[in-house]
């Protein structure tokens, strides 16, 4: 069961765990780019209704989201390989940083598609008309007056995802990727002080996963600035008339954000 | 001048509009009067192809256009000499109102920013609100920001500014002050087309009033004409339903 416990680990282990603080933020942003990436490439078929596209863009979040990540990381490190070897492409000795992200990429992609057409859809189609009343293109109308406002809608949503990705990069050691969750697995083997490990492990992640969600919020008011205060209070109010508290969370936790 | 030819409008099964022919003389006022569901608002949205024409001919200015081969170009162009002033206001509500009148300038019509800047400015004063330049939609009143939605469209200087029933979504008390800024600017002689259930505003205002119901143009003429002595029986039946009050004077 390992060494009786002693507070002073957690402390020495803190720094330790840091220094492989880069992989798991490399993780994370590499994800996140892809993911944007791919999540602009799925919600578009599906918000403009392109036939054969949005089919599989059916198949692609059926697929992420209807199957756990850490099946994707296997899949994707040892089936990956398997399926390009017949067209000669040669993968066995690709890093496994390559499929880490891409999984996790392509998983955030799903959720980030989600999102984007959620957010996309929530602007009211009456100012699109107004812009293309006022002779502006699509282009312009999606630029200038929807996408603007998108991007307010977006960030709640797009903060759950963030910090789902962090907690879910803790996977990635079971493909012998070194990042934080891999570091304290050796750290408790080799000193058999794994409680401690895995303290300071929770610490890291919930002050990391705090100040996203802060950073997030304060990029949120100021990208909704332009709603006036009095209806974020109204709107406050209407979630706790719901009913119970359950019917208010139920509204609020929606997975990572994207299962609207 | 404005030339509406033929335009004819399906939903699904539902014929909206039938062939309806409409002109409106430059610096006329036409109010287009109906009960609802008589296609009035499909004809206003056809003028700016919000709605698309199943057929027929549009003619703003020196441009014409055949609503079944119309091209992308064909309807910017045609939206370029039109505006339009919305039921819901639609102003863009991450923008202040100064934002909301200049965007069009700067995007569309790509004028300098200070030159933009400066007639949205003049635009705001002569609809009341030189003091609400920074504010946000949000913050305004429904009357307020109509009115910003009026000075938007009077910003791109229109061949024809189209209201899309204007006050009807407002406060009865704030109804005047949008109806006293469109007077305004009907006596410019800038040209209007205007869905509205004011009765009181059509008699003052319009040049001609045009009454449809069931997708036609049933009858128009002068308000006089047309609120005084009504020819069809379907006007007379909706005038009586809807000033009750004008027939029984006290």
């Amino acid at each position: 069961m390992g060494a009786s416990f002693d507070i002073g680990y957690v402390f020495s282990f803190l720094p330790k765990l840091l220094d492989t603080l880069g992989v798991t933020l490399l993780i994370v942003a590499g994800s996140l780019l892809t993911g944007i990436v791919a999540g602009f490439l799925v919600a578009l078929p599906r918000m403009y209704k392109i036939p054969v596209l949005r089919a599989l863009s059916g198949v692609y979040l059926s697929f992420f989201r209807g199957t756990p990540i850490l099946i994707q990381l296997f899949l994707f490190y040892y089936g990956l390989p398997e399926l390009l070897k017949p067209l000669g492409f040669d993968l066995s000795r690709a890093p496994v940083m390559l499929f880490v992200i891409l999984a996790y990429g392509l998983h955030t992609g799903a959720y980030a598609a989600e999102m984007i057409r959620a957010s996309v859809e929530a602007v009211d189609r009456g100012q699109v008309e107004a812009a293309y009343a006022a002779g502006m293109t699509p282009y312009q109308a999606l630029s200038r007056i929807v996408l603007p406002q998108a991007l307010g809608i977006a960030v709640p949503v797009f903060s759950n995802l963030v910090i789902a990705l962090l907690k879910d990069t803790s996977l990635a050691f079971t493909l012998g990727v070194m990042e934080m969750t891999g570091k304290a697995q050796t750290l408790g083997t080799l000193t058999q002080h794994f409680v401690e490990t895995y303290i300071a492990l929770a610490l890291i992640y919930l002050v990391i996963s705090f100040t996203l969600e802060k950073v997030l919020l304060a990029a949120e008011r100021r990208l909704n600035r332009h709603e006036a205060r009095e209806e974020r209070v109204v709107r406050r109010f209407a979630l706790g008339k719901r009913g119970s508290y359950r019917a208010a969370l139920a509204d609020i936790e929606t997975g990572k954000g994207g299962g609207i | 001048m404005i030339e509406l030819k033929n335009i004819s409008k399906s939903f699904w099964r539902h014929e909206v509009l039938r062939n309806i022919n409409l002109n409106v003389e430059t610096g006329e006022v036409v109010v287009i009067l109906g009960p609802s569901g008589s296609g009035k608002t499909t004809l206003l949205r056809c003028v700016n192809y919000l709605e698309k024409p199943a057929g027929g001919e549009i003619a703003v200015g020196d441009f014409r256009m055949d609503c079944a081969r119309a091209k992308r170009g064909d309807v910017l162009r045609l939206r370029r000499k039109t505006a339009m002033v919305f039921q819901q206001y639609n102003l863009f509500r991450h923008k202040t109102a100064l934002e909301n009148v200049m965007e069009a300038l700067l995007v569309v019509k790509k004028l300098p920013p200070k030159e933009a800047r400066g007639r949205s400015v003049s635009l705001l004063e002569k609809v009341g609100l030189g003091d609400k330049l920074d504010a946000y939609p949000s913050r305004l009143s429904g009357g307020q920001q109509q009115r910003v939605g009026i000075a938007r469209a009077l910003a791109l200087e229109p061949e024809v500014i189209l209201f899309d029933e204007p006050t009807s979504a407002l406060d009865p008390e704030l109804v005047g002050e949008v109806l006293e800024v469109i007077r305004n600017i009907a006596r410019e002689g800038i040209t209007m087309i205007v869905v509205t259930h004011e009765m009181g505003f059509a008699r003052d205002v319009a040049n001609r009033v045009v009454f449809m119901d069931g997708g036609v143009v049933v009858e128009e003429g002068t308000p006089d004409e047309v609120f005084q002595r009504p020819r069809e029986e379907r006007t007379k039946q909706f005038l009586r339903r809807i000033t009750p009050e004008a027939n029984y004077s006290i």
